[in-house]
């Protein structure tokens, strides 16, 4: 039998303190869901095995703390991570501007070439939206991001969007990967995905770090 | 035998042929031997080709044609070759292209050719990582023969290097190699990976259904003869065509260079007698055919084409139970496969002959049990035996014989056809009942007349003159669950040997893959390994997630305490460093135990200590620093934990500058946190400014309070200076000062003393400036210089300065009384108003003694500064 598992990456939950990162993770790791709002006063991780393009992936999803005054500490976080969830809430105007400064942390503490996707959480309160669907699909696209409106309430796109990323990951990584797996790497395959990568704005090619 | 001795004979010294295998090359219709070797020399490697003969045994047996270096520009491909017979797990063809040309070699199937393929694609490997070093070098790892020069010259710009061994062996070494630098990889990873596959087995049932296959297993010893007539009324007796044939010969060939030589062309003849006789209606499969014999043993495995890709995990081996225990005049070769799901072992095995020898057979049978061991394709796991197969299929010539009757008996019984009764005579039978071999085998009741022993071309008994006993020698047995036989027959109408060929036909349960299912159980496994993971992260509870520290004081230990319980999981905590800081914590704080082991459900109190002194009063003071941080309390393998302390700091004239506290009018606690934020960052060059407002005092007024205190009720007091105060006594001194209670003074005088003394201590810049350490060391026996420095000091440190002199002096005029002398108090004063620079190293005791003395003069003198 080959083996099982394959790689291992880090993602990562960001966003302001609210918006729900714990409850993305919990309904993905666990398909759990709890209304009340613990604030996260640390980080956490866990960790959670899926399936991409045939190869076993085990994903660790680290969930830090929002809160403003943590953030000096948490950013220490960003640099192990290969993939990171930019989150905010559709009810709350406020952590969807918050986003351009999530970003602008990643970009300065994150490594080179980590993947990022946009996620405005609690798509199951369309009452109190605030952030409309295509405000979050500017963005998003102005960032060069993949985006999904999901809601942990009503389990609405969490596996796309965690796997979207991980596929993500995946993908920028492939190079080490066949390497790893000790397939020949195909140039005409390399050609084209690097094509593929430039309209995601990425400005050089993906320096990893694997440790 | 490994041939690559045979090789190392022939090298000269310094090379070592790391792996031998033998190959056949294809020339015009037929195909010739060749021995290839795997040299390496100085760290470089080299395919050595050899024309040899035969079973090459020494350097005389090997003749090198041509060398491969293995350097840019190598590359080894797997040929698929176009055939109609479907092949698995046989040899592997393979296109070995270096600069100077190429080889196509056919490889025998096995580990033997599997290790030699991930040798060369090592080397191959290292041969790219250390190219600068041959472009450098240009001299390459053999120099033997001239073809090997020449490929020196080959084309260094070739940059590209393939290297394409394609095989699935070598596919699965890399995986493997690439694990161990394992950037991706756990360490767990290898232990889950075992919990899931054993995890597999064990759900096998919810993913799996059986389904008969039909397998003919046929054994024939055919004396050394060649095949004469058609094998059909053996292997095409029955009409439906079985899914597997298992056929085994004895005896091949018992010509001397078949026993040396591990080669002959009998085997070729029978395969071919054999592939012509398979059942018409189906089309089969070879699985394996070359390698899987021993000398005169061979087996063939045959599977009907379209249940090829169903057969998995091919693996052959041979055990030599012959002369010396290890020669293959006698012995066993064995096929194991993966059928679906089931595990399958074929062998097919020669055991010793002669009637009384029955214990050397029973001996033969646990050897090969032993010694037949099966490489498994994860190179970590040892090797299969044939016991831990589900299904095993057991044939061969055993040689037991009838015993106790003669020959005249058995002949009678045998054409009265009471083969049950000759059974009871049957050696196998027996040995078996007595549990001494073929211990869990099964063998059908016999019904046909003994297959030994009979005149070549005829049906008729031996007539020769040893005139042997008629024999079962020929037999076939199984082993495992679901396994029935439907037929265990002779046939006659096969003459060429001395032997009857003897087969039977099974119906075999195997387990048959769900793909869905599978898929189902797998993730259902993988998903709950990811629970058990996630719950067996370490995760603890805190009392409290936020500590505030109120009305902290200079110098007064403040403690509050948070309770770390733990949850299910043994862990390790620990406080650690937030990014760019040193420490887990700020100066003013400490955690009591700041790490430490929880057991499950255990709890630990941790004490979280402020405590603020001179070195971080002056900021707190100010308010460039507050009391606020936000501790980090870590897991091992586990979640982070933060705990924010905040606290409000009084201010204190401990840790403020002189200059400030002479600007201070009012009691500190009374002024503005902005005031004191001004006063205490104003630069002490500016307090001299007459510009500035508001005049300042001569001299703190604290330390006017302490020092007046002092001469009015101390003057005469023993040991002053030189005892402690009480601490809290100190406290109270501290808050009388901060708040201005000046009338209420407390205390004794010894506390007073050393509130003094703690005062000088806790100033930012000593009263003699730190900038003029040195020059008062070096002229701390000039006192016309001394005084000149004393003149440089900004007015309120000269101010504060003269004033203790001369407080210390009216001391010393009760020396009588108080026992204090000058070298006392040049001593305790020395290192409090004379202090190196921040970053200077602690003054050694020339420099105390420097600094006594410069003191001393001032004690010493009575006269005015200039």
């Amino acid at each position: 039998m080959a083996k099982q598992y394959d790689v291992l990456f880090r993602l990562l939950l960001l966003g302001d303190s609210g918006v729900g990162k714990t409850c993305l993770l919990c309904r993905f790791t666990d398909n759990q869901f709890h209304p009340a709002h613990i604030s996260t006063i640390g980080v956490d991780f866990k960790m959670k095995t899926i399936e991409v393009d045939g190869i076993k992936v085990r994903i660790q999803i680290w969930d830090t703390a929002g809160q403003e005054r943590y953030q000096t500490i948490t950013k220490q976080y960003y640099r192990r991570a290969q993939g990171i969830f930019l989150v905010y809430d559709i009810s709350s105007e406020r952590s969807y501007q918050h986003i351009v400064k999530w970003a602008s942390d990643v970009d300065e503490y994150a490594p080179d070439g980590v993947q990022k996707i946009l996620i405005g959480n609690k798509a199951d309160e369309e009452h109190k939206r605030q952030v409309p669907k295509e405000q979050g699909l500017q963005l998003a696209r102005e960032y060069g991001m993949d985006f999904y409106e999901t809601s942990a309430c009503s389990n609405l796109n969490i596996k796309e969007s965690f796997t979207r990323l991980t596929e993500l990951v995946l993908q920028a990584h492939r190079k080490e990967l066949d390497e790893l797996r000790g397939l020949p790497h195909a140039p005409t395959l390399a050609r084209l995905e690097e094509d593929e990568q430039q309209p995601l704005g990425s400005e050089d090619t993906p320096k990893t770090c694997w440790c | 035998m490994d041939q690559s001795v045979a090789i190392q004979e022939s090298l000269a010294a310094g090379a070592t042929c790391r792996i031998a295998v033998q190959g056949l090359l294809p020339a015009g219709h037929s195909v010739e031997s060749r021995l290839l070797g795997l040299v390496e020399r100085r760290g470089q490697h080299a395919i050595y080709v050899y024309t040899h003969r035969r079973m090459a045994i020494t350097a005389e047996d090997v003749w090198l044609e041509r060398i491969i270096p293995i350097t840019d520009g190598f590359a080894v491909e797997e040929v698929v070759l176009d055939s109609d017979l479907h092949v698995i797990g046989s040899d592997v063809t393979v296109r070995i292209t270096s600069a100077d040309g190429g080889l196509t070699v056919q490889l025998p199937f096995g580990s033997q050719t599997r290790t030699f393929l991930q040798e060369l694609s090592r080397c191959s490997a290292e041969a790219v990582g250390s190219e600068g070093v041959k472009q450098n070098g240009k001299k390459a790892a053999v120099s033997q023969s001239s073809s090997h020069d020449s490929t020196d010259r080959g084309t260094p710009r070739q940059s590209k290097l393939k290297s394409e061994v394609r095989t699935e062996q070598v596919r699965a070494s890399r995986v493997m190699a690439s694990n161990k630098a394992s950037m991706l990889s756990e360490p767990k990873f290898g232990l889950r990976d075992t919990i899931v596959k054993s995890q597999l087995v064990q759900k096998e049932d919810s993913y799996t259904h059986i389904q008969n296959y039909r397998v003919f297993v046929g054994t024939y010893n055919v004396n050394g003869q060649s095949p004469t007539e058609s094998l059909q009324p053996w292997l095409r007796c029955d009409a439906e065509p079985p899914d597997i044939y298992c056929v085994g010969f004895q005896e091949l060939d018992l010509t001397k260079e078949a026993f040396f030589f591990n080669d002959t062309p009998k085997e070729e003849e029978w395969f071919k007698a054999v592939t012509d006789s398979l059942h018409p209606d189906a089309k089969y499969a070879k699985v394996n055919v070359k390698l899987v014999r021993l000398v005169g043993i061979m087996l063939l495995l045959y599977v009907k084409a379209e249940l090829a890709l169903n057969i998995s995990e091919v693996e052959v081996e041979t055990v030599g139970t012959g002369i010396m225990g290890r020669m293959g005049n006698k012995g066993a070769v064995a096929i194991r496969f993966k059928f679906h799901n089931t595990s399958v072992c074929i062998v097919n095995s020669h055991l010793a002959a002669h009637t009384e020898e029955y214990e050397r057979r029973n001996q033969d049978f646990k050897d090969i049990c032993s010694r037949m061991q099966f490489c498994q394709s994860d190179p970590n796991l040892p090797p299969l035996t044939i016991g831990k197969h589900d299904v095993i299929l057991w044939l061969g010539d055993l040689n037991y014989r009838l015993e106790e009757l003669d020959v005249a008996k058995v002949k009678q019984l045998v054409e009265e056809k009471a083969f049950l009764e000759l059974c009871q005579y049957d050696q196998l039978k027996r040995q078996m009942k007595a549990n001494a071999a073929f211990e869990g085998f099964t063998e059908g009741e016999i019904s046909f007349q003994p297959t030994y022993k009979y005149d070549a071309g005829s049906d008729d008994w031996d007539t020769s003159e040893k005139c042997r006993v008629p024999a079962w020698c020929d037999r076939i047995l199984w082993k495992g669950q679901r396994v029935a036989q439907l037929s265990y027959r002779s046939h006659m109408a096969l003459k060429l040997s001395d032997h009857k060929p003897v087969s039977s036909v099974f119906d075999v349960g195997v387990k048959v893959v769900n793909e869905e299912l599978y898929r189902k159980a797998f993730e259902e496994i993988v998903r709950s390994l990811d629970k058990l993971e996630n719950a067996n992260i370490p995760s603890v509870t805190l009392s409290r997630r936020e500590i505030h520290f109120e009305d902290v004081k200079y110098m007064q230990l403040q403690v509050e305490r948070i309770t770390i319980r733990n949850g299910q999981v043994p862990c390790q905590f620990q406080f650690i460093s937030k990014p760019d800081e040193e420490t887990y914590c700020k100066e003013w704080l400490t955690a009591n135990p700041s790490k430490g082991f929880l057991l499950s459900d255990a709890e630990i109190t941790v004490e979280l200590e402020v405590f603020v002194n001179k070195s971080t009063a002056t900021r707190l003071n100010s308010g460039e620093e507050k009391l606020e941080d936000i501790l980090v309390l870590h897991l091992v393998n586990g979640k982070d934990y933060f705990l924010s302390i905040t606290g409000n700091y009084l201010p204190s004239c401990f840790g403020s500058p002189i200059h400030t506290l002479c600007y201070m009018r009012e009691p500190i606690q009374d002024m503005s946190a902005e005031s004191i934020r001004r006063l205490t960052l104003m630069p002490v060059d500016m307090s001299d400014d007459p510009a500035q407002d508001e005049k300042p005092m001569d001299i703190p007024k604290e330390l006017w309070m302490m020092v007046d205190h002092l001469n009015r009720n101390a003057s005469q007091q023993e040991d002053l200076f030189q005892q402690p105060g009480l601490r809290s006594e100190f406290e109270q001194i501290r808050d009388c000062l901060d708040k201005g209670m000046y009338d209420t003074f407390l205390g004794s005088n010894h506390s007073v003393a050393e509130a003094l003394l703690l005062f000088l201590e806790s100033l930012p810049e000593p009263v003699i400036c730190c900038r003029f350490y040195s020059s008062c060391l070096e002229s701390a026996s000039n006192y016309g210089l001394s005084c000149q420095i004393i003149s440089d000091l900004p007015a309120c440190h000269k101010n504060v300065f003269e004033y203790l002199m001369a407080f210390l002096r009216e001391l010393l005029k009760n020396s009588g009384k108080n026992h204090l002398d000058v070298n006392i108090l040049a001593s305790v004063f020395g290192g409090l108003l004379l202090r190196p620079p921040p970053g200077h190293a602690a003054p050694d005791v020339a420099a105390k003694r420097k600094a006594q003395q410069f003191i001393r003069q001032f004690l010493l003198r009575e006269d005015h500064l200039p």
